[in-house]
C-alpha cells in the first residue's frame, strides 16, 4: 500500500467517524519534534563504533566502579554533549511557548485598547512588512484584525496554547468605551471588535487607562488611616494598546507599579497635510460678504506644496491659482514644530447662511483632515430688549448700536411679555438694575441684582473693590480692557460650578457667564453707575460684545466650529418639531426638540457637515441649520506612527502588528532545536569516521 | 587491530635458532615425582640407578642382588642397598583456546602457542612425557604422553590446528586434567585468566593434586594498557568476544585509571591465590620475545634451568 493510499484511508476513516482535528498543526509539530530526535538518536546508537575485545569483564567492572565511586562526575567538555544540551534546551523552550518581547505573555487578564481616533482613519497601502495590500485599508481595520488575531492567540486553546483567563475590549478616541467586559468568549470579543466604528476624534488615552484600571482595582474602605486607597484585586492586567501612538495626553500619566503595557504599533505611512483651522466671518463693514482664512499644517520634515479649493454649499467657488507652500516640520530643542501656512481668500459674496469648505485638492493618506468646514449665519442684525427702571445710561448706549430692533420696557411690562409668550422673540434681553420674578429660556445680560436662576445665590454686598480679569481671552473682552475699573459697591454672589467666572475681585466674582443649551447669561454683579466704568470706552465695547455673543449664542453651534467628540446643542424656534439630523456620512437620525426649541445630540464623532432639519410653528417649509465638525488638531495630523511611547519614566517600544500577527516564537526555537540535533549527528558521524 | 599472520608450520611456532638454544634447557620440578618408566629424572623412588640412597634391613622376598655383602661380612646381618631411581617427568601444558585469547598485537593466542611449543620441545628433548591440553568451553583437546625429539613435529601440528573460539571452560578442563591418569608432574597453564566465572575453582582442581603448577598469565599490551596504540579510545560499543555482550564505553582518563586498577586487582588476586597454593604465577606480556621469556624469565622463576 502506498503512502498516499494510507493517507486517504486515514482521511476516510476520520470522516466516517467525524473526527475533528482541533490542533493538527500542533500535533504534527509535536510528532515531528519527538520523532525526528528519536530517529536521530536511533541512528546515533546504531552507528556507535563497535569494537570486539577479548573480554568486557574488566570494562563492565570498571564502569560499575566509576559509577559507584563518582556518581556525580565532573562533566568533561564535549562538543557532542554541548550540542545535545542546547538541542534539549531549545526543545524545552519551544514547549514552553515563549513569545516575542512586546507581545505580552499569554495567561492572566488582558485589556485590548483600540484607538479609533482620526489618525486611525489613515489609509495604508502596505502592511507593516512593506508588502502591498490587496486594497488600501485604514489603520483601524488593521488594528481590529490584529486585535482579533490576538484574541484568538490568547483564547485559542489547543495543547500548545495557555488560555488567558479574560480579555476586555476598550475602544477610545476623545472618550473611552468598554466594548466588551472581561470575558473568555472569543465570539463576543470578536463581535465587539467588529462593532468598533471609526471616529474623527483626537486621541486621549487617559480615560481608557482609567476604565481599564477601574475594572481591576477595588476601593479599600477599610484603610487603617481611614483613607480611601485604590488597591488591586489580583494581578494587574496586561494592557495592550493598538494605536499609531499619536496620543494627545501621553505625558499626563504614568504606569503604575506592576502594570504592563504592550504597544502594538499600527501603520507606517507618514504622508499627510491637514487643514487644521478655518475662519469664515462677515466683516462688519461688509455684512453681505464672507472673509475666509484657513490654517494648514505639514507634519513631515519636507516642504509641501498644496492646492486649495474653497466651496460654498458644496459648490466650488475658488481654487488657489498657485500652490501654497507649507514649510517642513522641524525639531527645535527637543520639541516638534509642524510646518504651518495660512491661506487667505478674497471676501466672497454670500448673504444667506452658508457652509464654507476649504479643502486640499491633492490626496494623501488621511483624508478626513484634508478639509475644514465653517458655517456662516445669514447676514442679520439682532433684536434687543432693555428692561430697566428708566436708567438712561444703557438706553443711550444701545440706541447707538446697530440693531434690528431695540425697545425699552419696564419690569412689569417685561413680565407681562413673558406671560404672553412674546419675550422669546427677542434675541437678547438686558436687565438694567432689575431682576424679574422668573427667567425663561433665553439670552440675558444682567446688571446689578442677580436674576432668579439656579446656582447663583446672593448674600449681601461689598464696597470698594478692584477687579481682576480671569479670562481676558473671552470674546466679551475684545477691545475691552478693565485695567482701570474701580467699583464702589458690588453684590456678593456665589455661583456654582456651571458658571464661568470671567472677572473677579478679592471679595468674590464680578462678571460670570452661564452657557446652557437653553439659557445663556452674562451677569455683571454691580451697577455700572456704582463704578467708573461708564466713563471708559471698555464699557461700550463690553456691552456690544455681550450682545453679539449672546445674540448668536442660540445658534452658536452654527457659527462655531465643533471638534469631534463634542455635542451639537442648538436652539431652534420654540415649538419647532420633526427634527432630523443628517450626518456627514449621509445617515439620518431623529432629533427630540423640547418645547423651547432646544436640541442637543452627540457626541459628533465624524468630521463634516451636520444638517439639522425641522419644521417651524406655522410654517410647513422645512428649515435647516448647519453645524460643522473639523478635526482641527495638528497632533492628529501627524500620522507617522510613534516607534515608542514614553509613559512617565517608562518607555514602551512599539511592536508592529505585523510582527504580533506572527505569534509565538516556539516554532522557530523548535526548528533551532532540530537543527542542533542534526548538527550533533553530523559531528558525531565525522568523529567516528575520523 | 590488524589480523595476525597465521601460523602454518613448526618453524612459525619455534624457529631453529631458538630450538638450538633450548636443547640445553630442562624443566625443573620443585617436587620429585614418581614416574611411570625409567627416565632421565631422579625419582623419589629407590630404584636401579647408580646413585646410592640408603640401607634397610633385608626382609624376606627382597631381591638378593641388592644385598650389601660387605656389610654382611662385617656385621653378619643382611642389609639391602638402596639406590635413587631415575624416572621420567610428566609435563602437562594447558593452553587456553577460548575466543578471548585472540586479541592484541602480538596476538595472545599465537604467543601462547609459541610458548607451549617451546616448553613442549624442552620436555621432548629431555625425554619427559609431554601432554598438551587445549581448553575452551565444551571443547577440550588433548595430545598425551609424547616423548622424544621426533614428536616435536606432531606437537607442532597439534598446536597449529587449534583455533580459539567460545568461552573459557577452564574449570571443566582442570577437573579433567586433575582426575586423569596423567596427573602429577609439572603443569603449565597458559591463559589470560580473564574468566567471567573466576579462576579459583579451576585452579583448585589441580592445585591440591601433586602438580608442580605454573600459571603463566599471557596478556596483550593493549589489555594491560588500553591507551596504547591499537588500544581503546573514544566512544565505543565494546563486544565481548566470548559472550557477545555489548557494553557502551566512553573512554576517559578516569575510566582508564579505574580499568588499570581493576586489572591490577585481578592479577594481584591471582598472584595471591597462587602464592597460597604453592603455584608459581607470572604475568607475561605478548610483547616479550619468546626467547627472552624462555631463557631469562622462566629460568629466573625456576621453571627452566
Amino acid at each position: 500500500m502506498t503512502l498516499a493510499s494510507h493517507a486517504s484511508a486515514i482521511l476516510a476513516v476520520t470522516q466516517l467517524i467525524a473526527v475533528t482535528w482541533i490542533t493538527p498543526v500542533a500535533g504534527a509539530i509535536l510528532g515531528a519534534s519527538i520523532l525526528a530526535p528519536l530517529v536521530a538518536l536511533w541512528f546515533l546508537k546504531l552507528r556507535r563504533k563497535r569494537r570486539v575485545v577479548s573480554s568486557t569483564l574488566l570494562w563492565t567492572r570498571s564502569l560499575a566502579d566509576l559509577r559507584a565511586n563518582a556518581p556525580f562526575q565532573r562533566i568533561r567538555f564535549s562538543w557532542l554533549l554541548l550540542l545535545q544540551i542546547l538541542a534539549v534546551l531549545a526543545i524545552a523552550f519551544a514547549v514552553a511557548q515563549p513569545e516575542a518581547e512586546g507581545l505580552g505573555s499569554a495567561g492572566g487578564r488582558h485589556v485590548l485598547m483600540i484607538d479609533r481616533s482620526a489618525s486611525m482613519n489613515t489609509l495604508e497601502t502596505t502592511d507593516d512588512a512593506g508588502k502591498a495590500l490587496d486594497e488600501p485599508r485604514t489603520r483601524l481595520v488593521l488594528a481590529k484584525e490584529a486585535a482579533k488575531t490576538r484574541v484568538r492567540e490568547l483564547l485559542g486553546g489547543g495543547w500548545f496554547s495557555t488560555r488567558a483567563s479574560d480579555v476586555m475590549i476598550v475602544a477610545f478616541g476623545l472618550r473611552a468605551e468598554i466594548r466588551a467586559p472581561f470575558t473568555d468568549s472569543i465570539a463576543s470579543l470578536e463581535a465587539a471588535i467588529d462593532a468598533i466604528e471609526p471616529t474623527d476624534e483626537v486621541t486621549k488615552l487617559g480615560e481608557a487607562m482609567e476604565l481599564a484600571r477601574a475594572f481591576t482595582t477595588n476601593l479599600n474602605l477599610n484603610d487603617a488611616r481611614g483613607e480611601e486607597n485604590n488597591t488591586t484585586s489580583g494581578p494587574l492586567p496586561t494592557l495592550e494598546l493598538y494605536s499609531d501612538g499619536r496620543i494627545a495626553d501621553l505625558g499626563e500619566f504614568a504606569l503604575r507599579e506592576g502594570e504592563g503595557i504592550v504597544y502594538h504599533k499600527v501603520g507606517r505611512t507618514p504622508t499627510n497635510v491637514a487643514v487644521v483651522g478655518i475662519s469664515a466671518d462677515r466683516p462688519p463693514e461688509q455684512p453681505d460678504k464672507i472673509q475666509v482664512f484657513a490654517a494648514l499644517v505639514n507634519p513631515e520634515p519636507v516642504e509641501k506644496k498644496v492646492t486649495l479649493q474653497l466651496a460654498v454649499n458644496s459648490a466650488v467657488r475658488v481654487i488657489t491659482p498657485e500652490p501654497i507652500t507649507i514649510p517642513a516640520a522641524k525639531e527645535e530643542r527637543g520639541s516638534y514644530i509642524p510646518g504651518r501656512a495660512q491661506a487667505v481668500f478674497r471676501p466672497i459674496e454670500q448673504r444667506e447662511n452658508a457652509a464654507i469648505e476649504v479643502a486640499i485638492v491633492e490626496d494623501d493618506a488621511l483624508r478626513d483632515d484634508d478639509a475644514a468646514i465653517a458655517v456662516v449665519p445669514p447676514a442679520r442684525r439682532l433684536s434687543v430688549l432693555l428692561v430697566s427702571n428708566g436708567g438712561f445710561l444703557l438706553r443711550t448706549l444701545l440706541e447707538g448700536l446697530a440693531t434690528e430692533r431695540f425697545t425699552t420696557v419696564s419690569l412689569g411690562e417685561y413680565e407681562a411679555m413673558v406671560e404672553g409668550g412674546t419675550a422669546a422673540s427677542w434675541d437678547v434681553v438686558i436687565f438694567d438694575g432689575v431682576a424679574p420674578k422668573t427667567l425663561p429660556s433665553g439670552r440675558y445680560l444682567s446688571f446689578g441684582p442677580p436674576p432668579p436662576i439656579e446656582g447663583l445665590s446672593a448674600f449681601g454686598s461689598h464696597e470698594g473693590v478692584y477687579p481682576r480679569v480671569v479670562r481676558d481671552e473671552h470674546p466679551l473682552f475684545r477691545s475691552a480692557s478693565l485695567d482701570e475699573l474701580s467699583i464702589s459697591k458690588m453684590v456678593a454672589v456665589q455661583p456654582d460650578k456651571r458658571y464661568m467666572v470671567l472677572v473677579e475681585a478679592p471679595e468674590g466674582p464680578l462678571i460670570v457667564t452661564l452657557d446652557r443649551s437653553d439659557m445663556h447669561l452674562v451677569y455683571v454683579a454691580f451697577d455700572p453707575l456704582d463704578s467708573n466704568w461708564p466713563f471708559r470706552r471698555s464699557f461700550v465695547n463690553f456691552v456690544a460684545n455681550a450682545i453679539d455673543h449672546l445674540g448668536r449664542a442660540g445658534d452658536s453651534v452654527i457659527g462655531r466650529t465643533l471638534v469631534p467628540g463634542e455635542a451639537i446643542a442648538i436652539r431652534l424656534p420654540a415649538g419647532s418639531r420633526d427634527g432630523v439630523l443628517t450626518l456627514p456620512n449621509g445617515s439620518t437620525e431623529k432629533l427630540a426638540i423640547d418645547q423651547d426649541g432646544n436640541v442637543s445630540w452627540g457626541p459628533a464623532e465624524l468630521v463634516g457637515l451636520y444638517r439639522i432639519g425641522f419644521l417651524e410653528p406655522g410654517n410647513e417649509t422645512r428649515q435647516e441649520r448647519l453645524a460643522a465638525v473639523n478635526i482641527g488638531d495638528a497632533n492628529e495630523a501627524r500620522i507617522e506612527p510613534r516607534e515608542s511611547l514614553d509613559l512617565g519614566t517608562t518607555t514602551v517600544q512599539g511592536v508592529s502588528v505585523g510582527e504580533s500577527r506572527r505569534g509565538a516564537l516556539w516554532p522557530w526555537i523548535l526548528g533551532l532545536g532540530l537543527l542542533l540535533v542534526l548538527s550533533e549527528w553530523w559531528y558525531y558521524q565525522r568523529q567516528i569516521r575520523a | 587491530m590488524s589480523t595476525p599472520k597465521p601460523l602454518r608450520k613448526l618453524d612459525d611456532l619455534l624457529d631453529s635458532r631458538l630450538m638450538a638454544k633450548l636443547d640445553s634447557v630442562d624443566v625443573v620440578s620443585r617436587k620429585i615425582f614418581s614416574g611411570k618408566m625409567q627416565g632421565e629424572r631422579r625419582s623419589k623412588r629407590r630404584g636401579q640407578s647408580v646413585e646410592f640412597a640408603d640401607f634397610r634391613p633385608y626382609v624376606h622376598g627382597d631381591d638378593l642382588r641388592f644385598v650389601d655383602w660387605n656389610i654382611f661380612g662385617r656385621l653378619d646381618r643382611l642389609f639391602l642397598k638402596m639406590f635413587l631411581e631415575e624416572e621420567d617427568l610428566s609435563l602437562i601444558i594447558a593452553v587456553d583456546t577460548s575466543a578471548s585469547m585472540r586479541v592484541g598485537s602480538p596476538d595472545t593466542f599465537d604467543y601462547a602457542r609459541r610458548v607451549a611449543m617451546a616448553l613442549a620441545y624442552i620436555g621432548l628433548v629431555n625425554q619427559h612425557r609431554v601432554s598438551l591440553v587445549g581448553f575452551a568451553a565444551d571443547k577440550i583437546e588433548r595430545a598425551s604422553n609424547m616423548r622424544g625429539r621426533r614428536k616435536a613435529a606432531e606437537i607442532a601440528q597439534w598446536l597449529l590446528k587449534l583455533e580459539p573460539e567460545g568461552g573459557s571452560g577452564f574449570e571443566q578442563a582442570m577437573r579433567l586434567v586433575g582426575t586423569s591418569r596423567q596427573g602429577k608432574g609439572v603443569m603449565i597453564v597458559l591463559s589470560d585468566f580473564l574468566f567471567p566465572e573466576g579462576f579459583e575453582k579451576g585452579l583448585s582442581m589441580v592445585a591440591g593434586r601433586g602438580f608442580d603448577l605454573f600459571a603463566l598469565q599471557v596478556l596483550a599490551p593493549q589489555v594491560v594498557d588500553p591507551s596504547r596504540e591499537g588500544g581503546i579510545s573514544g566512544d565505543l560499543l565494546l563486544v565481548d568476544s566470548e559472550t557477545g555482550v555489548e557494553t557502551e564505553v566512553t573512554v576517559t582518563p578516569e575510566l582508564l585509571k579505574i580499568y588499570k586498577d581493576r586489572l591490577d586487582r585481578l592479577c594481584g588476586g591471582l598472584r595471591a591465590y597462587c602464592a597460597r597454593r604453592d603455584i608459581v604465577h607470572m604475568v607475561v606480556e605478548t610483547s616479550t620475545p619468546v626467547e627472552t621469556l624462555m631463557l631469562e624469565y622462566l629460568r629466573r622463576r625456576g621453571l627452566l634451568r
